[in-house]
């Protein structure tokens, strides 16, 4: 296991990197807009009516966007989870704790890619 | 005073009469305000990781059809999901921020015949593109375009 | 030249004498323009000769007086006495087996060191007829991209000061990755496919967390934060290249 993470580790790094750049800056937004003023009604509610909230995310952008917003925050998150399992004290529970979080994120990724593609 | 750092950190020690101790590090050392910025930076994993999920959420519902989005939108108008994303906002910015700040030395000085422009360009060209992006994918989500 | 009086904290072992390390207290006169080391090498004259320290040079680019001061690793020789309160906690660089008092084994770093091939690896020396004599011509461009890191004095804070280092026993660590890219920006150089193929083995440069700690504390500003996330790039390009093209060892067989 030790090996097999040690190979797979410049891509998860790739990735974890674009979810720092990538994700962090798509993320903004969509949190500003999504997660707080939708909520707290200050967007007109035709913005993110069904139909239009559809078309947009169905398109071709809006696809590649929204396969980005979730796959990418949660390779940046599972990397740095296991980072910080290392600093405390995880180094001998690492070979464990980094396949876990690992395979949470390629779950969430694929499950996130089959959304995408369902729209 | 001094707590223990790994036993195998730099290399273990030797036993007998030259037997080294082991590494240790000051106790003062963990709570170091730039090492409880560093530990607040790998912790700011934990919320992108959930943030991911509820994206996840958002997008299944909106291919589950009308009735599936509404309720949706209901459950993100929650006041505990409210506070998680208003967490998960200033998550992005401290996040963004710090990489940012760092994103410049990290590239190298050629790759081939390439050389990356230079460091104030870089940063500037970052933060740029997060505004311009969040202002514009903010104002298609609030319906301002498109 | 004022005179006050200052505690020094000291850590003390003796494999002989003691179980583990334990602390002692020296009250001593110091002067405003001293440093740390300076402090120390008066408790080792006049007070206690038995406190066993490394120190050199006095002008910190030896790089053999690193300590923990106050919790933070700092070279004693360039950091003033006058920075700190009436009672200066001295303890051995973090990280290291202790040896004695604040003197740390160092073995582990020179087999890390050693490991990065810090040095000019050519599959052949160039032609005499061609370079002149055997030499081979660098640009002062050419230099400029990897001096800064050339710049290490081997000083070790920065592995006293990474999470990383303090939390395994495999990283390669700050300063082996900075040599080691310094060999692989280093245009006579044809090693960085070796390099990177090591960068990516056992202790893997990607256990590098950025905490950026070890350039905070680089006497030399050599930056090595830098230097071991540039390496990441690299060596991520080199393993996508290889993954497409295999290739073989510097000019080949």
């Amino acid at each position: 296991m030790k090996h097999f993470l040690l190979k797979i580790e410049p891509v998860i790094w790739l990735l974890f990197g674009q979810g720092l750049l990538i994700g962090t800056m798509l993320l903004t937004g969509w949190i500003l807009i999504v997660g707080l003023a939708m909520p707290l009604g200050l967007v007109p509610v035709e913005a993110l009516s069904f139909d239009r909230a559809h078309a947009l995310g169905a398109s071709l952008i809006g696809r590649l966007v929204l396969a980005a917003l979730i796959v990418l925050p949660l390779w940046k998150g599972a990397h740095h989870m296991r980072h910080l399992s290392i600093d405390f004290r995880g180094a001998d529970r690492d070979v464990v704790v980094a396949p876990i979080l690992y395979a949470i994120a390629l779950a969430g990724s694929i499950a996130g890619i089959l959304a995408v593609i369902r729209l | 005073m001094a707590g223990p750092s790994h036993p195998d950190a730099m290399a273990p020690s030797r036993p007998g009469p030259t037997r080294t101790a082991p590494p240790q590090m000051p106790a003062s050392w963990w709570s170091a305000p730039r090492i409880r910025t560093y530990l607040l930076f790998d912790a700011t994993g934990l919320v992108y990781l959930l943030l991911g999920f509820v994206a996840l959420e958002v997008v299944w519902a909106l291919g589950a059809g009308p009735e599936a989005w509404d309720a949706m939108l209901a459950s993100l108008r929650n006041p505990l999901v409210v506070a998680f994303h208003a967490l998960g906002l200033a998550s992005v910015i401290f996040v963004g921020v710090r990489f940012f700040s760092f994103f410049p030395k990290a590239q190298p000085p050629r790759i081939g015949p390439m050389k990356p422009p230079p460091a104030p360009v870089i940063l500037g060209g970052l933060y740029v593109a997060w505004i311009g992006l969040t202002v514009l994918f903010a104002a298609i989500l609030a319906g301002g375009i498109f | 030249m004022s005179e006050t009086k200052k505690k020094f904290v000291i850590t003390r072992f003796d494999p002989e004498k003691d179980e583990s390390p334990r602390t002692q207290e020296y009250e001593i006169p110091v002067q405003g323009d001293w440093k740390v080391l300076d402090a120390i090498n008066y408790i080792k004259d006049e007070v206690d000769p038995s406190v066993c320290h490394r120190w050199s040079c006095r002008m910190a680019v030896c790089g053999s007086c690193g300590m923990m001061v106050d919790g933070e690793p700092k070279l004693t020789c360039k950091t003033s006495l006058a920075e700190y309160g009436d009672t200066v906690v001295v303890e051995p660089l973090a990280n290291f087996p202790i040896v004695r008092d604040l003197v740390v084994e160092l073995e582990g770093f020179m087999e890390k060191f050693k490991r990065v091939k810090p040095w000019v690896v050519r599959a052949k020396e160039q032609a005499a007829e061609k370079s002149g004599g055997g030499t081979y011509a660098q640009s002062p461009e050419e230099l400029a991209e990897f001096k800064k890191f050339s710049m290490c004095i081997n000083c070790m804070l920065c592995y006293a000061a990474c999470p990383v280092v303090a939390n395994e026993g495999e990283f390669l660590g700050p300063a082996a990755i900075a040599l080691g890219h310094r060999y692989n920006l280093d245009s006579r150089d044809e090693g960085e496919s070796e390099r990177n193929e090591i960068f990516r083995g056992e202790g893997t440069i990607y256990s590098c967390s950025f905490a950026h700690e070890c350039s905070e504390v680089c006497p030399k500003n050599v930056d090595p934060a830098a230097a071991i996330n540039q390496a990441k790039f690299s060596a991520l390009i080199d393993w996508a290249q290889n993954l497409v093209l295999p290739k073989g060892r510097a000019g080949g067989a």
